[in-house]
């Protein structure tokens, strides 16, 4: 059994995921994982399904198309692929936050830290609307540390760059956060 | 996935309500370091403390990093002295007292406790030389902190305990009579004593207790009067149910952090876990008081009438918090109103809102006692033993702790000022309505029998 990634893009309204699952039921694909979200007024959606042998990426692209771009939405199809190289290295979970005030370059400053150490985001939620609601001017990352890097390096690098992109930095295992928040 | 609301909640208790961990205390068991040789007994127990409490402070650092909240203090609390200095004498017992400073000073903690008898129902071998011995013990040593247990509600008040130690505490501040009687300040007698306080001066090992442990002490009052004044901006209609449940919640999450480093601590430093003490301590900053959360709740202060209730509700609020958060709670576990220690408490017995009556009446529905009570340079052995006393029957009766923590400042009087510094920081001095007015009582000696466990009222 062949699986594909399958992504979906365009203005948020009633019956997106409708529409999508539809088209997969039609031709018996299985979903296994859908993730979606909304940005603002658009809509962003990854499925992952497995698909029988008689179908292929492309066909099954080509019956989303046709579905959904009258109702202008984005697909694209491609097949799954099997992890390349070796597994992730051992890590432990923390949690990025920045707080500050918006300004070219935020996003890209934070994330080039990370990548230098090699530290991999698994969720990422910003907003920058401007005022003083640190609510509205948040970065919050889910990383993934490497247990053999430094984390004091890591932790000291964040904090220089935060401090010259102007933002309130914290780097907290996440532990921290179920343990307050969840009963 | 984590919300942004969860996280930004966590944030605003670190970065503006002053969540921390406010003591890691480590549980040292000296019974294996007895002998009858005094210097062999004092190198086994440098040698213990040394090994167990090496990496202490490191430690609690780390892990308060890793999780950006940190560890205020970082204690020791030994084995009463009393039991494992059973065959010495004062002076050999003022020398055990200079060992743990010492080894305390070694691993860079500022307070070691359990330099403490416990004679409830009568004196052991050790008992009366270390209770003679702890005004020079706490005269000479900075970081030693001492405390003796003269009641419980299964003994009844050990009353000749009780004027020895009213004699104790004016050694003790005639010792220290330039620095306002700080030794005073590291004394704590009590009803009822836990085995495993995390706070100072009344941390001691329980002798049921484990070879190591680690005890902990959760975040100050900051947190909960923070999420008491948001909770009013939001909705000024709130009453005391809304009230207690908000404490009740903040309590859960303040527990939850400090038992999550807590076991941290222990599982890194090889030891097992013992308890979350709930209690809410003040330190002397603004923010950091038990004091002003009685004016978030509408008293002008605390000592008007209502404090006594406000305190009662807020103990009981944050224990069913605590109780639920974790299923290691012990230690004191209530509200701490020292008076020297919170600026706000401390400004109230200034502005005449606040008496050592209403002090005690209040006791009665919070942890622990007098605490920190700087009392007139004359006040007599014989009164600060019988404002004792009373403060055991409160917990006695009540089955619950008490404890005194009585300042009698040499050369000053009602209405001076004692400065302690620190931690332990600074205080207008109460007065005592009839010094000397209780001599004879006191003088009665034995011990008030162990009250009856029915007719409850």
């Amino acid at each position: 059994m062949r699986k594909v990634v399958i992504s979906v893009l365009g203005q948020d309204r009633p019956g997106i995921v409708a529409a999508v699952s539809r088209v997969l039921l039609e031709h018996r694909c299985n979903i296994e994982d859908v993730s979606q979200t909304i940005l603002q007024s658009e809509f962003a959606g990854v499925f992952i399904a497995s698909i029988g042998s008689g179908l292929t990426p492309e066909a099954l692209r080509a019956h989303l198309e046709q579905a959904l771009a009258p109702i202008g939405l984005l697909v694209t199809v491609k097949p799954l692929e099997p992890r390349r190289g070796a597994q992730p290295p051992a890590s432990e979970p923390f949690v990025v936050t920045t707080i500050g005030p918006d300004r070219l370059g935020l996003v890209a400053g934070i994330t080039e830290i990370m990548a230098d150490f090699g530290v991999n985001i698994t969720t990422l939620k910003a907003a920058f609307r401007g005022g003083d609601d640190p609510r509205r001017n948040i970065m919050i990352y889910e990383v993934d540390i490497p247990s053999a890097i430094d984390r004091q390096a890591f932790r000291q690098a964040l904090r220089d760059r935060a401090a010259a992109l102007g933002l309130d930095l914290s780097l907290q295992h996440r532990q921290i956060f179920e343990a307050i928040q969840s009963i | 996935m984590i919300s942004p609301a969860e996280v930004l909640s966590t944030l605003e208790m670190l970065k503006n309500e002053h969540l921390d961990v406010r003591t890691v205390t480590l549980g040292v068991s000296l019974f294996d370091c007895m002998s009858d040789d005094l210097d062999r007994l004092r190198a086994k127990v440098r040698r213990k403390i040394e090994r167990l409490a090496g990496r202490l402070v490191p430690v609690c650092n780390e892990i308060g990093d890793k999780y950006e909240i940190p560890v205020v203090n970082k204690r020791i609390a030994v084995s009463p002295v009393a039991i494992v200095g059973a065959p010495f004498t004062a002076a050999d017992l003022v020398r055990i007292a200079r060992t743990l400073d010492e080894a305390a000073a070694a691993v860079g903690i500022d307070f070691i406790g359990g330099f403490s008898a416990l004679v409830e129902k009568g004196f052991a071998g050790g008992d009366r030389p270390l209770i003679e011995a702890i005004p020079e013990a706490l005269a000479v040593t900075r970081r030693v902190c001492a405390s003796v247990n003269v009641a419980s509600t299964r003994a009844g008040i050990n009353m000749d305990a009780v004027l020895l130690m009213g004699q104790v505490i004016k050694e003790a501040a005639h010792r220290t009579a330039t620095e306002d009687g700080i030794a005073c300040a590291k004394l704590c007698v009590f009803a009822n004593i836990p085995q495993d306080i995390p706070f100072m001066a009344g941390a001691y090992l329980g002798i049921g207790e484990a070879d190591a442990v680690i005890n902990i002490g959760v975040s100050g009052p900051g947190v909960v009067k923070k999420a008491i004044d948001r909770a009013f901006a939001a909705d000024a209609g709130l009453d005391f149910g809304d009230v207690s449940e908000l404490i009740k919640r903040t309590a859960f999450k303040v527990t939850r952090a400090g038992e999550l480093i807590g076991r941290e601590v222990a599982d890194r430093l090889g030891v097992p876990f013992g308890v979350v003490d709930l209690s809410l301590a003040p330190t002397p900053n603004i923010g950091d008081s038990v004091g002003e959360i009685f004016q978030s709740l509408g008293l002008k202060s605390i000592g008007v009438p209502g404090s006594t209730a406000l305190l009662a509700m807020l103990n009981d609020a944050v224990k069913k918090g605590g109780a639920f958060a974790s299923s290691s709670v012990g230690g004191l576990s209530g509200a701490f109103i020292p008076v020297s220690e919170d600026l706000n408490i401390s400004a109230a017995v200034e502005a005449g809102h606040l008496c050592l009556e209403k002090l005690e009446a209040m006791t009665s529905v919070c942890s622990v006692g007098l605490d920190m009570v700087a009392l007139p340079g004359a006040t007599t052995a014989e009164t600060l033993a019988a404002i004792i006393a009373d403060e055991m029957a409160i917990g006695v009766i009540n089955k619950k702790t008490t404890a005194a923590r009585l300042i009698p400042v040499p050369g000053k009087k009602a209405g001076d000022h004692a400065h302690f510094g620190g931690l332990l920081g600074e205080s207008v001095i109460l007065a005592v309505a009839d010094n000397d007015a209780s001599r004879a009582f006191m003088r009665l000696g034995g011990r008030i029998p162990a009250p009856t466990q029915s007719l409850v009222n």
